[in-house]
């Protein structure tokens, strides 16, 4: 194997380990390897259970970029201004010094199947007997007329977690008095479904404040969208006026977007704006496209372990994955984790397996004190990951359940990242 | 298709909408005012629709009570004349009896209404926390004068456990069911509740005690008679269930989905802890939640796919924790 000292860099006290113990432990005494690529909501879930539950049997390696992880979840509440961005700010310290994982700081950038190994953008190459891929999403080039990547500063799609959350916090309160704001949602499927919607509300809370003339505008190419009664209520009742969403009726669909300009030709009509939000259509990381696991735009996997539906000694998690009908969530991500844990070290330790169960709720704020869920649960079919029970929030509740229900939500944050992070 | 007047109209004109799917998602200005002016009269209408109707509903239950008073009279004057009878001719009256079903029915609703002065005596041992009546105060516990319809945890000026609040807001409500399961066994219904009480078993007993508090409460029509939406009144459990021996290794993956909502290490902010919970109250929560006597739609929704054994292979797998 080849090892580059470089990128095993870990964090904090997990750099000595990482560079001595575990390697070298996995390549003497010839332990079984599992890869995880992604330290988000799927992959450092997978990582800590396997590591916890498999108790120094399996050797853990986690493969991500990032040293810090900003979660996308409650990163809405930051640019409302509920929670500060470092209360959304995780490390792998505790990953690396409590569980043993090998935290190595770089890309993959391909996987040779036959031969077993990830190749990372570093030049190392790590062996796996297990794979697990949980990379999240990346955007469909071409998916809004006029803009691509480089036009992300211009106009941020803060999709993915951290500079680009705090980039379109500064934009939304530098915007001019009685300026627009225009969001470019995504067609379906996407990750968390209510999650513009959540930050539509969000914007409106922090320009309701400081911009009570300000303009918002959504156009949408999706007829309909999660928790759009909870949404449309509480925008009456908080914010009414400054909220239009243009559906794909009237042309929301068709959306050209001019970066240097900074416009948005919606159907024709050009709007001239001060914040444009794009939101692109969205496929699986991009590494699983690279490794020949995708159909279309998403990685089909099955229910019952979360294995690639084209290479059995690979998992895949999270938003890459074309499950059935889990919303793309953290909290699915994380339960998915969980199955694809349990199954890896069945398949490398023999220990006892279990028939997968599945469950999702995600929490959205609408204004301050006043939270919606939705939520279900979900088994393993054949075919795919079929949806059991489900539930949602009413329209009319009572402030004390509302209030209720956002702290539920805070509670919920803990509990995840915790159970993500250790 | 398009509607390109109208984006323009509601950038420039300002009164952006966010109203009815039958005007699609575009407004103008001049529609605007109407659909303003629209929807005023709706919800005015509304109200008055929800006014009469909370009028009619009234009305319905009236007229139920009073049917059922009426047919209760009937039902006592008839016992009274087979009583007479039975005096005189033990055996057929007895038959008699069995075999009718308004008798029956009384016998039933008699139980689940209980006697108000029997109710009295066994109140007593609830008075050292609880007063109820007229000038009744807090104490330990909350005073219990119009508790049938509450909200749990709503009273003002009383401090509740904070489980007892989360309950409230979760919608558990103070009804016949209620009560009667939380008399039962306390911890069942809210887990850390500071009522220090064991639990009357006795199912007589309760609903004693809830026809005597239920002459303190201002809307008794809140005691559904025979609950026709067959909210289960208690947690029942065989014994059966509290013994299943639980498979600690299957509870510690079935835990794994409990614990992206509870916290490892305890705190309970939001959500509740589920660390150093005794096995039985456990076991007994997740059959309150299986039931929905408990409220919570998200605990509800996890118990109910939760088998017996998968309920007692997390509380084995809960238990060796500690
Ligand atoms: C605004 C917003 C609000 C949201 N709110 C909620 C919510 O309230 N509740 C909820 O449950 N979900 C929410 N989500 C969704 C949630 O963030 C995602 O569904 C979840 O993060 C998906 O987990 P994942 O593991 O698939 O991907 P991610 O968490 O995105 O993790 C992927 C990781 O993989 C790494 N990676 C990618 N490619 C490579 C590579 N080639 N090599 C190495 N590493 C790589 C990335 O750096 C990243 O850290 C929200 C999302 C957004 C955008």
């Amino acid at each position: 194997m080849k090892l580059n000292r470089r990128v095993f860099v870990g964090t904090g006290m997990a750099a000595a380990t990482t560079l001595s113990a575990p390697m070298i432990h996995a390549a003497s005494h010839g332990k079984p390897k599992v890869v995880v690529v992604g330290g988000g909501a799927g992959g450092a879930t997978a990582a800590r259970y396997i590591a916890k539950d498999s108790q120094g049997e399996i050797d853990v390696t986690l493969v991500e970029p990032s040293r810090s992880y900003y979660t996308c979840f409650f990163s809405n509440l930051y640019i409302g201004g509920f929670r500060e961005l470092d209360s959304i700010e995780h490390s792998y310290g505790t990953l690396a010094s409590d569980y043993g994982i090998n935290v190595v700081h770089d890309w993959a950038t391909g996987v040779d199947r036959d031969a077993k190994t990830v190749s990372l953008a570093g030049g190392a190459s790590v062996p796996y007997d297990r794979l697990v891929l949980s990379p999240g999403i990346d955007f469909v080039e071409g998916a809004v007329a006029g803009w691509d990547l480089s036009a992300q500063n211009a106009m941020p799609h803060a999709y993915k977690g951290g500079s680009q959350t705090e980039l379109l916090k500064a934009q939304v309160e530098a915007m001019p008095e009685g300026g627009t704001y225009v969001m470019v949602a995504p067609p379906n499927p996407y990750r968390c479904p209510p999650g513009p919607y959540e930050r539509i509300s969000m914007v409106a809370h922090v320009l309701k404040a400081s911009n009570p003339t300000a303009k918002i505008i959504i156009a949408d190419p999706k007829e309909n969208f999660s928790k759009q009664g909870l949404f449309e209520e509480g925008w009456q009742k908080y914010y009414p006026g400054m909220i239009t969403r243009i559906g794909p009726d009237f042309g929301g669909g068709n959306v050209t977007v001019d970066p240097a300009a900074m416009s948005v030709d919606i159907d024709g009509e050009l709007i001239q704006a001060d914040v444009v939000n794009v939101i692109p259509a969205q496929k699986a990381g991009m590494i699983c496209d690279a490794a020949g696991l995708t159909d279309g735009n998403w990685a089909p996997v099955s229910g019952h372990t979360m294995q690639s539906r084209m290479d059995e000694n690979i998992h895949i998690l999270g938003d890459s994955t074309n499950q059935g009908d889990m919303p793309k969530s953290g909290f699915s991500a994380n339960s998915q984790a969980k199955v694809a844990a349990m199954a890896v070290r069945g398949a490398l330790t023999g220990s006892r397996v279990f028939p997968a169960k599945f469950s999702n709720t995600c929490w959205s704020l609408i204004d301050t004190d006043d939270g919606v869920k939705v939520g279900a649960t979900y088994e393993a079919t054949d075919e795919k990951i079929a949806k059991v029970d489900g539930f949602v929030s009413q329209t009319g509740e009572d402030a004390a359940l509302r209030q209720a229900t956002y702290e539920e939500s805070i509670g919920w944050y803990e509990g995840i990242t915790s159970d993500m992070f250790g | 298709m398009t509607n390109t007047f109208g984006i323009f109209a509601s950038v420039l004109g300002g009164s952006g909408l966010v109203l009815g799917l039958a005007y699609g998602w575009m407004s103008r200005d001049y529609r605007d005012q109407e659909i303003a002016a629209l929807t005023e009269r709706l919800s005015q209408m509304e109200d008055s629709r929800a006014a009469l109707a909370a009028k009619a509903d009234q009305a319905v239950a009236f007229e139920a009570r009073l049917e059922d008073l009426e047919q209760a009279l009937a039902t006592a004057r008839d016992e009274a004349e087979a009583a007479r009878q039975a005096a005189a001719a033990p055996e057929v009256a007895a038959t008699e009896r069995v075999s009718d079903p308004v008798a029956e029915d009384v016998t039933s609703a008699r139980l689940d209404f209980g006697d108000p002065a029997k109710g009295a005596e066994v109140f007593a041992q609830c008075q050292s926390c609880h007063q109820v009546g007229q000038g009744a105060e807090d104490r330990i516990g909350p005073h219990l004068n119009g508790i049938f319809g509450r909200r749990a945890g709503a009273h003002d000026g009383f401090n509740y456990s904070d489980d007892m609040q989360m309950m409230g807001a979760d919608g558990l409500a103070w009804n016949r069911d209620t009560l009667d399961a939380y008399l039962e066994n306390p911890k069942a219904l809210v887990s850390r509740t500071r009522m220090n009480f064991a639990g009357l078993k006795d199912a007589g007993d309760r609903a004693d005690i809830l026809a005597y508090l239920r002459q303190f409460s201002a809307s008794p029509q809140d005691i559904p008679e025979a609950a026709p939406t067959a909210q289960a009144p208690e947690v029942e459990l065989a014994p059966e269930v509290l013994e299943i021996v639980g498979d600690t290794d299957y509870g510690e993956y079935l835990s794994s989905e409990c614990k992206t909502c509870h916290q490892q290490d305890g705190s309970d902010q939001g959500i509740p802890a589920i660390t150093h919970w005794p096995t039985e109250d456990f076991v007994v929560a997740m059959h309150a939640y299986k039931q929905e006597i408990r409220p919570h739609p998200v605990m509800q929704m996890m118990a109910s796919r939760l088998s017996d054994e998968e309920i007692a292979a997390l509380a084995a797998y809960f238990a060796q924790l500690e």
